[in-house]
């Protein structure tokens, strides 16, 4: 064969190949966007179901599985059913960004659970440019509390400034004038609260005895308890951290004979990650936006189907994604009420329409959302031989 | 200047120093033996605090059993590695066993975050609670017990390596392979014990580490400080690991409570740097010299 | 069967593409190419753009590591600069798209050159562990420079200017990122037929040697490191534009580990290796994903998908450092000569 020939050939193989394929992607752009039956409300989600924040991704993701499946056999969101669609994340915000152009680009979209302040925040231009979602999510940050800058977001519960603020609110109340130490995580999770504390320790006319940043990763915390120890505080409020190294920082501070009581944020809150620091949790204080599984005091009619249908503890991670739920469904609903088409401007204006809302006593008070988070958060304490926080504040409104 | 606070702080650093030469020993013995810089080694220490946690916790065993029965099977996955991975590797240039080291790493975290998930877990406590005084300074009870197992098992290796056939072997398949061969070692088998060893002792840094701040799938970065020891002290010396170990330890340390905590990394790795523009064979490494 | 083709000039002999059959595959590419934004859907879109920043940078490394053999883990540090300075000037200064990745490129490059200075004393790994010292140090200023860089929340990047329109979809930033990354795999291939090449290739096999043969070994081995981060400056750029905003958390040490990886699987020295690790340790996690997908289609297994990745990930690293350390291009080479033999076997 000539190579004239051949080139013909091979250059005819690949038209039709391409022509073959053409229809083939085609087909494939065509068959998504399908238009559920009823039309499904679309709830979306990235969720860390694996990686650092897998203890937390896996009970979020039931919560809101839970609270979806309780909404729908009562029959919905006016009487259409919303569908959940989540996809892991291994708690990286390339790949949050991944999961969610992959939903939203093959369903239609209404409301999403995000799971990382990294991610919030990548994908806000792309909210307001599809303007057809509202989003909230696993984080706190303070930035997300401005609705100019993120109008189609919001927290369900206090930003980290406004928790850390309702412990000094505690402390003041307790003991005025008081040694305050804040020990954080130089990570963007740790530092997001601590210009805002230190004012706040300063309007509320308390010390800051002293501020310890440790490296994230590093193991060992000798230096810093040398630290702590020279301060000696009344309180220490830990932020930016689980677990680690929290329990080594008291175990060491109570076998110096330190005084001080110790502080969390609501990610160390969860009973069992504080039960698992040993005898040495005992007494540790912190601030949580929502009723633990096993609290009987009070009215919580929620929280008893919540015990029926899991009978087995639920973490905090699970009270927060079933409250997400909640809350996205009834913006969404709200929204359907007034007449309004499903976007995301309308349901943040019907969001922020709620006022005196019963979560069925998951929040102990009524909430009314203004902004973009619902400052509302009670002390506990850590009882270790009853294994179980119990709270020994009421509940404190920011609003 | 608070004399008695600046000696705290010393001794916190000395302890914390002492963490990491123990690591930088289990790393040191692989790169004399094998010359292989062997970046898992963070990994090698996550899996024998998750041995000793699956032994301790999960099977409820009393220490004494659980350290051990942790220690072997460290060992032994020590053996393996170097078998299916490094063995195969040997005649390779030293970036293609760096990487396997960097692939193995990955592999680690990937196993443990299947079998035991990526959460945070404590080891039970097993080391004594009270501070230890030293006049009017204060001392953590685990740096100080770490501290002393550092110096016992590098003491143990140097002596191993003077006085002991395998140390001695060990020692001359370093500094010339081809010869060791000849004069009848069995290099192979050098290379698994160096492995094994090394395994282990990564092992016994797991446990302190782990008993410290905890487990986590995360924990082998560990090993990225561990790389600054070794650097200063000297890849392939075990006396520049405890050296520079307790150096780098009291530097982070000072560098936390005068400076600031978030400027320890960036104090050891800049250090790190000076080091490799001045002596970049370390304080005690030997220096190698290239031949056309 | 090809058997052999006749040059008759010195340009056509170190020409690219120096077959028929090869300039016809180049065309069949680049029309797929200009099709492609047509007929994908929005997720393969994000994919391809995706994989086509992490040619980029792939191929600086391979420049680094591949052609010059000096080991760097510091590649996400430059990109990290780039994509900081693209960020701070679009947010600021609202300055066009060209500008913009050409002042990433070239900020990257400062540090690169001031990052390749050790390598003047240390050879090697030693080489490798400083330039872990560089990522550290990039993390810092990232993290401390709050003013400049917004701190540890880092920075949103406003969308990318072009003739005074904004990029802000998927499809439209494809326009940008691959025409870019073309234009410096080009770049790249022309650099090795010209005496600067050579001179790294020279290096990279006996440093001694090239310095008796008088290649300046310092000036050389500065400036790959120059035109290595500079490749991971606009890459890093094209990346802020891309994910619209950049933290110190986006460019770990994992990520340096992640694009030596992708030199090392896809072929160390080669072009083609820097295109094909990158496109195959980029998808590798899609197809997992689908893979595990077909063995629990409830998605029980979800849970165990991430730490499946991590673990191939690392398998993938081993097994083709044991089994083919040349890496896929020397496969792809490979099944060529099969088709070019043919029919007599290889």
């Amino acid at each position: 064969m000539s190579i004239k020939k051949r080139e013909l050939m091979a250059l005819g193989l690949a038209a039709a190949a391409t022509m073959a394929l053409a229809p083939l992607a085609h087909a494939q752009k065509a068959a998504p966007k399908a238009a559920a039956p009823a039309e499904d409300i679309v709830f979306g989600a990235s969720v860390p179901l694996t990686g650092v924040f897998s203890f937390a991704g896996i009970a979020i993701d039931a919560g809101i599985k839970d609270y979806l499946t309780i909404l729908n056999e009562g029959g919905g969101v006016k009487g259409r059913k919303v569908r959940y669609v989540a996809e892991d994340t291994g708690y990286k915000v390339d790949q949050s960004m991944a999961v969610f152009k992959r939903i939203t680009g093959q369903n239609k979209v209404s409301l999403y659970y995000a799971d990382s302040t990294g991610f919030v925040k990548t994908v806000n231009p792309e909210l307001e440019r599809l303007g057809s979602v509202l989003m909230t999510g696993a984080s706190f940050a303070k930035e997300i509390s401005n609705a100019d800058k993120y109008p189609m977001q919001f927290m369900v519960g206090p930003d980290y400034a406004e928790m850390v603020t309702i412990l000094l609110r505690y402390i003041a109340q307790t003991k005025p004038g008081a040694k305050v130490a804040l020990v954080y995580s130089d990570t963007e999770f740790g530092r997001d609260p601590v210009d805002a504390a230190r004012a706040t320790i300063k309007s509320l006319k308390l010390e800051l005895a002293t501020e310890i940043v440790t490296a994230p990763g590093s193991v060992d915390v000798s230096a810093e308890i040398v630290k702590l120890r020279r301060a000696d505080p009344d309180f220490t409020i830990f932020h930016g951290y689980v677990s680690a190294p929290i329990p080594e920082f008291i175990n060491q501070a109570k076998s110096l004979g330190l005084k001080s009581q110790f502080m969390g944020t609501f990610w160390s809150m969860d009973n069992t990650t504080v039960m698992k620091m040993g005898p040495a949790a005992d007494g540790f204080l912190g601030v949580m936006p929502y009723r633990y599984y096993y609290d009987t005091e009070g009215k919580s009619p929620m929280l008893e189907r919540i015990r029926k249908m899991r009978p087995e503890y639920q973490t905090s991670g699970y009270m927060q994604g079933f409250l997400a739920a909640m809350l996205l469904t009834e913006a969404a609903k709200r929204t359907l009420d007034n007449g309004n088409e499903l976007n995301g401007k309308n349901m943040k204006l019907a969001l922020s329409s709620i006022r005196n809302f019963d979560t069925g006593g998951l929040i102990g008070v009524p909430l009314s959302i203004k902004g973009n988070s619902i400052p509302i958060g009670r002390i506990y304490k850590a009882d270790f031989k009853a294994q179980k926080m119990l709270p020994v504040s009421d509940w404190i409104n920011l609003q | 200047m608070d004399g008695w606070l600046l000696f705290e702080i010393t001794l916190a650093g000395v302890g914390t120093g002492g963490l990491y030469a123990l690591t930088g020993l289990a790393f040191v013995l692989i790169y004399k033996a094998t010359k292989v810089v062997n970046i898992a080694i963070g990994e090698m220490l996550m899996l024998g605090a998750y041995l000793f946690f699956s032994f301790a916790a999960g099977l409820s065993l009393p220490i004494w059993l659980a350290v051990p029965a942790a220690l072997l099977l460290s060992g032994a996955f020590g053996a393996l590695v170097e078998r299916s991975i490094i063995r195969p590797m040997l005649g390779e240039s030293p970036i293609s066993s760096f990487m396997v080291t960097v692939g193995l790493a990955s592999i680690l975290v990937g196993l443990v975050e299947l079998i035991w998930t990526a959460d945070q877990q404590r080891l039970p406590e097993f080391m004594p609670a009270k501070h230890i005084v030293i006049g009017q300074a204060f001392v953590s009870p685990k740096i100080f017990y770490g501290f002393w197992t550092a110096v016992l098992l590098i003491a143990t290796v140097l002596l191993l390596f003077r006085y002991w056939r395998g140390g001695v072997a060990l020692r001359a398949t370093a500094s010339d392979q081809a010869a060791a061969y000849s004069v009848g070692i069995n290099v192979p088998r050098v290379f698994s014990l160096a492995w094994v060893a090394a395994a282990m002792i990564a092992g016994v840094a797991g446990i302190v580490v782990g008993s410290i701040g905890g487990i986590s799938s995360a924990m082998g970065v560990f090993g990225l400080s561990v790389l600054v020891v070794v650097i200063f002290g000297g890849l392939d010396s075990v006396l520049g690991a405890l050296v520079g170990g307790v150096i780098v330890g009291v530097i982070e340390a000072l560098t936390g409570f005068y400076v600031g905590g978030e400027y320890k990394l960036l104090a050891t790795f800049t250090l790190m740097v000076l080091v490799l523009m001045v002596r970049p064979y370390g304080l005690f490494g030997t220096h190698e010299i290239e031949r056309l | 069967m090809r058997i052999g083709s006749a040059k008759q000039s010195y340009a056509a002999d170190a020409a690219l593409f120096d077959t028929r059959t090869q300039q016809a595959w180049a065309l069949f590419g680049l029309l797929t190419l200009l099709a492609f934004p047509f007929i994908a859907s929005e997720y393969w879109l994000y994919l391809a753009c995706l994989v086509a920043i992490n040619i980029a940078s792939a191929m600086g490394l391979n420049i680094l590591t591949g052609y010059t053999g000096l080991v760097s883990l510091g590649q996400a540090a430059f990109m990290g600069l780039g994509a900081y300075t693209v960020a701070i000037l679009q947010l600021r200064y609202g300055t066009p798209l060209i500008v913009n990745l050409l002042a990433g490129g070239t900020v990257a490059m400062a540090a690169g050159v001031l990052v390749g200075l050790p390598s003047l004393r240390v050879k090697g790994l030693y080489l490798a562990i400083a330039t872990i010292a560089a990522g550290v140090i990039a993390h810092f200023a990232f993290s401390h420079f709050a003013a400049l860089t917004g701190g540890t929340s880092g920075l949103s990047v406003p969308p990318a200017q072009v003739f005074g329109r904004e990029l802000d979809t998927t499809f439209e930033l494809y326009w940008v990122i691959v025409p870019v990354t073309l234009l410096l795999l080009l770049g790249a291939a022309n650099l090795f037929r010209t005496r600067i090449g050579r001179a790294f290739i020279a290096i990279r096999d006996r440093d001694i040697s090239a310095e008796v043969l008088g290649i300046p070994l310092l000036r050389y081995k500065l400036l790959s490191f120059a035109i290595s981060s500079f490749y991971a400056g606009v890459a890093g750029g094209l990346f802020a534009y891309f994910f619209r905003a950049v933290t110190p958390e986006s460019f770990p040490l994992l990520m340096s580990i992640f694009f030596l990886a992708a030199v090392i699987v896809g072929g160390m020295g080669t072009v083609l290796g820097s295109v094909l690790g990158a496109v195959f340790m980029t998808l590798v996690p899609e197809l997992l994903k689908i893979v595990v997908g077909w063995f629990a289609a409830d998605g029980s297994a979800t849970p165990v998908l991430a730490p499946i990745r991590t673990v191939v990930f690392g398998a993938l690293i081993v097994l083709f450092l044991i089994f083919e350390p040349h890496g896929l291009a020397e496969m792809w080479r490979r099944a060529r000569r099969v088709f070019h033999l043919w029919p007599f076997r290889t």
